[in-house]
């Protein structure tokens, strides 16, 4: 408990700096330059928007194409492991379902972005 | 401070008139700069993040909502760039074991010297997780007030108490043998 209060004494009286003389000044210097600066150009997501989607259309697409081949190639028996792995993720649901989990993520994304913007109060 | 000459400068600086920021900075930079020197221990980095804590503030001044004092919300919004700062670029941590010995261990009267015993207990206070010094140096700052420590740090008090009782005790591991002499020789 002594060693307690002994810490309390020491660390409570830490010691105060006083800032440099020129600090507010160069403060005020950098506020100013920060509001003449011109604002920052936000990123265009109306224009990006098609291309974005368009972009993840062709991954997901790529994806699902790129498994068939794989399944295709791999049929090799030496992998009988992988082979086995890949015909249950064939048949798993999530397969046919790609193109509505594509669909939930970016609304999720849009109700997110809105919501944001709503709280921000920029909307 | 006056909590209402913070609210008339802000709504000035809202309203575009810049130069009215000059008086939050005037009026907070003591505390401001005291606070990142505590998080850091070096005087010129401690102004450059006090500087840096500004324009943030200066940023998002808009976002301050009123319903905490200006000076808790300068705080929290101090101690989250510290925080990341000091993640990013440690402080100059010197271990315990590279301290150079006091010039006098034991003074005549058989305790430490106050300056030695005071520099090694802050060097180890800064060699402690980040998690605990945050803690600590937040709770001497606002003069042992856990709640207003737990603003800063946007934490619950709960945590910031059993944080600090962790970081004392592992001070208590690394100093006891230099402070036990202290402690003796004032009883």
């Amino acid at each position: 408990m002594k060693l307690d209060d002994d810490l309390d004494r020491i660390l409570s009286r830490d010691a105060e700096i006083v800032p440099s003389s020129g600090f507010a000044s160069s403060v005020m210097d950098a506020v100013r330059q920060e509001a003449s600066a011109p604002p920052a150009i936000p990123f265009p997501w109306k224009r990006a928007l098609p291309g974005v989607t368009l972009a993840v259309v062709a991954f997901v697409s790529a994806a699902i194409l790129g498994f068939d081949q794989l399944r295709a190639v791999v049929t090799v028996p030496t992998f009988p492991a992988v082979q086995k792995w890949l015909d249950t993720a064939a048949k798993s649901p999530l397969i046919p379902a790609s193109g509505w989990i594509v669909l939930a993520v970016l609304l999720t994304m849009l109700s997110m972005n809105l919501s944001m913007r709503f709280v921000s109060r920029k909307f | 401070m006056s909590a209402s000459e913070d609210q008339v400068d802000v709504e000035r600086v809202l309203a575009g008139e810049i130069s009215a920021f000059e008086g939050l900075v005037r009026r907070w930079q003591g505390p401001l700069v005291n606070l990142a020197y505590r998080f850091c221990g070096d005087r010129s980095r401690a102004e450059d993040m006090a500087q840096e804590a500004f324009l943030r503030a200066y940023r998002a001044l808009g976002g301050w909502r009123k319903d905490a004092a200006f000076s808790t919300w300068l705080f929290a919004l101090a101690t989250n760039l510290y925080r990341s700062e000091l993640r990013r670029i440690p402080a100059r941590n010197v271990s315990l074991d590279d301290v150079p010995e006091p010039r006098d261990l034991r003074a005549i009267d058989g305790g430490l010297e106050d300056e030695d015993r005071d520099r090694v207990v802050r060097r180890a206070v800064l060699n402690l997780p980040a998690k605990y010094r945050e803690v600590l140096v937040l709770f001497y700052f606002h003069e042992m007030d856990v709640s207003a420590a737990a603003r800063s740090l946007g934490v619950p008090e709960g945590a910031v108490k059993a944080r600090l009782f962790r970081g004392r005790e592992i001070l208590h591991g690394k100093l006891s043998q230099l402070l036990t002499g202290y402690c003796l020789e004032e009883a």
